[in-house]
């Protein structure tokens, strides 16, 4: 079972659209896929029709004393299930806290799992928190979307930084560019000219488009409902280059 | 049980109605369901999804292992592609891999590494996989929304063809019904309006089952070399329990000659050579209910058959056995013995050229149709229906005949055995293991007519005694074989590399040989104080 985590300090760069379309492209590739929507706004549970809520909340999730396969939810796509946000999961740190090894909480939530799913998808919740920590201890890759600007680049040097420096088994990164608008030429030179530099990012750009946003109406993955927009394309390449690269 | 084994229940469209009705009695009952009233379980809305038609390839191995093991393997073919499809009995999901177009005969090293090859492995081993029949499939998905039109339960309803010629043949239709993880009421609810307020009944057969029935012998023969017990009333003339055997051993020869003419797999040939020798056995034990000079001659016809095919078969046995064999080998000799393999398997493709050229040639029809005209000879001599065969004990009851004989192989086994000890050479536990094997054919032939628990301790003890006498003679043959290919290796680029390996591996056989040898006495000593079944 391989863990990758849709991860970024700042929120709005298109985690939640990567995760529920890469999931989903996962599935349709025959991995029994998991994803875990880890963020209390609960995006991925919404766009996957299915309610945002845990019993027992987090709390109980992450002490070990939630039945995690009655949680879990089947999605309108065979092959992936989901386990839900909950609106809960804001205090998790608080949770996480008051527990033994602190930052092996999560991988434990997931290690009864191992013989049922080829992939989790760990949908994460912005910022570098006790939350995140577990997701690096437990993630066999982080995927990073990446808005080509100057400012979005200083953060991902700082995680990236973070990560090898401080996580005790760090996970691979692989970043990519989201939100990439064609028409400005920043983006287009970013795009072109940073994978060659940095090897942990992948040249796929998801695109600005309309169709990712329309995510939110149409409550169903891009590759789903559009499989031959721009949108659906850029996944799809952005799928085999993961594939690839962690060997799933 | 755990909650990803999701209930998935199929039922049988019933006869004259297709999928289309029964989809549209459910979305009836569906839509008029509790959605006007105030209290209850929320609306559920069935929604078509666009229909599938395709190509369906039932595969299995000639013996069936996938239908026995709860699993059904289609190919299934589309215009531009083709896939394997595994289905296994009320698991959830499927598991596919993508195959070539063209191909429709399947060996494990054909397939793809992943789940599918993974699930396959343990059951057919080295059997190949064969179109059983062919299907058409009419596939109606349907999903089960909630008011989030969330999908809550998965059907699919489908209606079948089989195509064994021109003229499709209609096969009952199904109905599946499957849960959505997490969803369970709303799968109860459309399963209960299926089977309650539809009065669908479950399927209980499979679909190959079901095309076997409609399509009688237009399927491929599955083979018969491993028959259950035959069901013989003890009273039965020894003749003709011997002679219906005899026909059921025949029927399995010629089941599986096909298949070894063709090399599908290596257990065509196998099998048929298990029949040939269980009828050899049959021949010899019971020599006294058949006329002895046509007995004669189709021993010979018998052994002949066996002679022509041996070499094949012992070829097939090394390179089955070849992974295991040098897996003892250090990992950086393993390479050095990779030439032998060559030669082995050079070997083996003569040897086979030459028993497929026999085996369709005019000897061996002549002899088959001698052995066939004698099996009939000897049902019809006596005409009188109450017995058959002319030889002395033809028509007494099959269970003293039998039951003698079994008696006289046991005491036989006994009486070498204890003629065994450390000094004795390999032979005399060689000859020890072919009169087991008798005495094993007797019982499995004849046992049915003889008390039950004796029967079965026999079967046992026997079972453990051949298994240490096996092990001790494979061991023997494999040295031997090894050594024999010496000569050829030493002329051979790396073969020098090679003798050294196998030399390694001919006294690890040797040291195998020797503890084999060593536990023979006390699995004897548990075999020679049976009761004998009579």
């Amino acid at each position: 079972m391989k863990v990758l985590a849709t991860y970024n300090i700042k929120g709005g760069v298109g985690k939640t659209s990567a995760a529920v379309n890469l999931s989903a492209l996962a599935a349709r590739d025959g991995l029994r896929t998991l994803l875990w929507d880890l963020d209390p706004q609960g995006g991925a549970s919404f766009l996957l029709r299915i309610q945002a809520k845990v019993k027992g909340g987090g709390r109980k999730l992450v002490r070990g004393r939630a039945d995690v396969p009655l949680l879990l939810r089947g999605t309108d796509i065979d092959g992936l299930d989901l386990l839900p946000a909950d609106f809960s999961y804001r205090h998790l740190d608080l949770a996480l806290d008051g527990t033994k090894r602190p930052t092996r909480r999560l991988g434990q939530v997931l290690a009864p799992l191992e013989d049922y799913y080829d992939l989790v998808m760990v949908d994460c919740q912005p910022a570098i928190s006790l939350v995140s920590e577990n997701v690096f201890d437990a993630a066999d890759a982080l995927l990073v979307p990446l808005i080509p600007s100057t400012l979005s680049l200083r953060t991902f040097d700082q995680l990236s930084g973070y990560v090898k420096e401080e996580v005790e088994r760090p996970p691979e990164i692989i970043a990519f560019f989201s939100m990439v608008d064609g028409r400005k030429k920043l983006h287009r030179e970013v795009v072109e000219q940073l994978p060659a530099s940095r090897p942990d990012v992948v040249p796929v750009g998801i695109p600005a488009a309309t169709e990712v946003e329309l995510m939110g109406v149409h409550r169903e993955a891009v590759v789903e409902s559009a499989p031959r927009s721009r949108a659906a394309r850029a996944y799809r390449q952005l799928w085999q280059e993961i594939r690839n690269r962690v060997g799933v | 049980m755990t909650p990803f084994d999701m209930p998935i229940r199929t039922y049988l469209v019933p006869a004259g109605s297709n999928a289309a009705d029964v989809l549209a009695e459910l979305v009836a009952l569906l839509s008029a369901g509790p959605k006007a009233r105030r209290k209850g379980p929320p609306p559920l809305a069935p929604v078509a999804r666009p229909v599938q038609m395709t190509t369906w390839n039932v595969l299995d191995t000639a013996d069936l292992r996938l239908r026995d093991a709860g699993l059904d393997l289609g190919l299934e073919t589309a215009s531009a592609s083709a896939q394997l499809v595994l289905r296994e009995n009320g698991a959830r999901g499927v598991s596919a891999v993508r195959v070539p177009r063209s191909q429709r005969r399947f060996r494990l090293q054909d397939l793809p590494a992943g789940r599918v090859k993974d699930r396959l492995a343990p059951l057919i081993e080295v059997r190949a996989l064969l179109p059983i029949v062919e299907l058409r499939r009419r596939d109606q998905p349907v999903e089960v929304h909630n008011p989030d039109a969330k999908t809550v339960v998965r059907l699919t309803l489908t209606d079948l063809w089989a195509t064994p010629g021109t003229d499709p043949v209609r096969l009952p239709g199904r109905v599946e019904v499957a849960a959505v993880l997490g969803y369970p009421k709303p799968f109860a609810r459309v399963d209960g309006l299926l089977h309650d307020r539809l009065g669908l009944q479950p399927a209980t057969t499979r679909v190959v089952d079901d095309a076997a029935a409609l399509l009688g012998d237009q399927l491929p023969a599955a083979t018969v070399s491993h028959p259950p017990p035959f069901e013989l009333a003890a009273d039965d003339p020894a003749g003709d329990a011997a002679v219906r055997i005899l026909g059921r051993l025949a029927d399995a020869v010629e089941a599986n000659l096909p298949g070894a003419l063709d090399d599908l797999d290596p257990e065509f040939l196998h099998d048929l050579r298990v029949a040939v020798r269980r009828s050899r056995s049959v021949l010899r034990e019971m020599k006294r209910v058949f006329d002895p000079a046509a007995r004669r001659v189709q021993a010979e016809a018998l052994r002949w058959i066996q002679a022509v095919t041996g070499p094949t078969r012992d070829l097939d046995v090394q390179l089955l056995e070849w992974d295991e064999l040098v897996a003892h080998l250090p990992d950086e000799r393993q390479e050095d013995v990779e030439v032998a393999h060559r030669v082995l398997a050079a070997r083996r493709g003569e040897a086979f050229r030459r028993m497929k050229a026999t085996l369709r040639g005019s000897e061996y029809q002549e002899r088959w149709a001698g052995w066939r005209r004698f099996l009939e000879d000897q049902a019809a001599v006596g005409g009188d229906g109450q017995g058959v065969g002319s030889g002395p004990d033809a028509h007494r009851p099959v269970r003293r005949v039998a039951g003698g004989r079994i008696r006289s192989v046991y005491r036989r086994m006994v009486r070498d055995g204890r003629a065994i000890d450390d000094q004795s050479p390999a032979e005399a536990l060689h000859d020890l293991r072919k009169r087991g094997k008798e005495l094993r054919y007797l019982l499995e032939l004849f046992g049915s007519v003889l008390p039950e628990r004796p029967v079965r301790r026999m079967v046992a003890s026997l079972k453990a005694l051949q298994d240490v006498l096996g092990r001790h003679q494979d061991r023997e043959i494999q040295a031997d074989n090894l050594r024999a290919l010496a000569p050829e290796l030493a002329a051979l680029p790396g073969g020098a590399d090679a003798l050294l390996a196998l030399g390694a591996l001919v006294d690890r056989l040797r040291v195998e040989q020797r503890e084999a040898r060593e536990q023979f006495a006390e699995r004897f000593a548990a075999f020679e104080g049976l009761k004998v079944p009579s």
